[in-house]
């Protein structure tokens, strides 16, 4: 019996189709992809790119997921990720420069006003 | 020199056994991580810095295993990322850091200056705290729809066999449940079941379109059986329309034997094909 299950185990193991579908991951990357567009990727240019990149490896993972291609979905939705996640740090960037510029604005006008 | 000259050896030896030269994506995250290391990260992000390293020596190991595979560029490409993404993260902290020397500067000015100045800051910041607002709003407004739709999907899967498909979210209901043999008037049981579905497409999905696709097995008339399908499709969309889903987002299809999902020549075979498929597509945003 034991036997059967160990043979059965290697067998699927070996035909690729036991990994189970990455679920996980493509939770996680469409919330970066989510976060990223929270923030406003889509108004900079480079983020808007990753934007795009990782949504595309999305939708890809998902066909393939459909297929039962668990494991290049599985790769697919990390490159989406890694892409997600550059989108949300490029994002955060471009708030924080204008930010800094906004400052340092007003600080020189009230400065030269005098 | 000599201290050099094993690692060259074994270098060579690699270079002459992968007889494959490193793939574009390789190249490129070598560079990518060559230049974050150079810049300011190294100062600023520290710990991305490192994530990027070891995404690079990932592609690498891969690299040496597996040489020029598909698997050796998609690691390369997610180490290209993670430097990239070192990079920013250093250019966010610096850009943060020059607003904080603008604010601690404001503070050094006199009197009237120091009150305009702070009063502008504040309206700034005024105005981000409100979008940081909004935003958490929004996320939980949203949230709250996935964990919806997350709940509906899970009724579903207790009450019928649901895959998801690129054209959309597939729930496969047996003819045998739905419809006496011939009929198209569906059994008092398949209205409790499909008032379950209409539930769940209600709370889950509330914006995507429905289509209810009638399929048969090959057995007869291909003209009858296509007419049967499209019977059988109308009975359950208009049960669904009935439980509350909106009438203009769900279409009904006679497909007959055209699509058959098991072999038509076991009675098992014909028994699976007889089905109704509820098509869920994937709402647009």
């Amino acid at each position: 019996m034991r036997n059967v299950v160990v043979g059965l185990v290697l067998f699927l193991v070996a035909c690729g189709s036991s990994i189970p579908p990455p679920s996980d991951r493509l939770a996680s990357a469409e919330a970066a992809a989510r976060s990223a567009r929270e923030l406003g990727a889509e108004k900079e240019p480079r983020a808007a790119l990753h934007l795009r990149l990782a949504s595309e490896q999305i939708d890809q993972a998902k066909k393939l997921m459909a297929d039962e291609d668990n494991k290049r979905a599985d790769l697919v939705l990390q490159r989406a990720s890694s892409d997600a996640e550059l989108a949300v740090m490029l994002a955060k960037e471009n708030s924080a420069k204008a930010e800094a510029e906004k400052a340092q604005e007003i600080v020189k006008k009230v400065k030269s006003g005098r | 020199m000599k201290k050099t000259s094993i690692p060259l050896v074994a270098l060579s030896l690699l270079v002459g056994c992968g007889s494959t030269l490193p793939p574009k994506e390789l190249v490129d995250a070598r560079a990518a991580y060559q230049t974050a290391a150079k810049g300011p990260a190294a100062q600023q992000s520290p710990a991305e810095l490192h994530v990027a390293k070891q995404s690079l020596d990932q592609a690498e190991r891969t690299f040496n295993e597996e040489g020029d595979a598909p698997v050796t560029k998609d690691y390369a490409y997610i180490a290209t990322r993670k430097a990239q993404l070192a990079e920013a993260t250093a250019r966010a902290a610096i850009a943060q850091k020059d607003r904080e020397a603008a604010e601690r500067d404001a503070q050094n000015l006199t009197g009237e200056q120091l009150r305009k100045a702070q009063s502008e800051l504040a309206s700034t910041r005024g105005n981000l705290e409100k979008t940081q607002d909004q935003l958490a709003r929004e996320k939980l407004a949203r949230e709250e729809a996935e964990k919806k739709a997350a709940q509906a999907m899970a009724d579903l899967q207790k009450i019928a066999a649901v895959k998801q498909e690129s054209r959309g979210m597939v729930i496969t209901l047996s003819g045998s449940v739905l419809f006496a043999s011939n009929e198209s008037t569906l059994l008092p049981a398949a209205m409790v079941k499909l008032n379950e579905v209409a539930d769940a497409l209600t709370k889950g999905n509330p914006d995507s379109n429905i289509t209810v696709e009638g399929h048969t097995d090959s057995q007869g008339q291909r003209g009858y059986n296509v007419e049967l399908g499209q019977k059988r499709a109308n009975a359950v969309r208009d049960q669904l329309v009935a439980r509350g889903v909106a009438s203009d987002r769900i279409k009904a299809v006679g497909v007959g034997p055209d699509r058959p999902i098991a072999d038509n020549k076991t009675a098992e075979g014909r028994a699976n094909n007889r089905r109704v498929e509820i098509i869920v597509e994937p709402g647009k945003r």
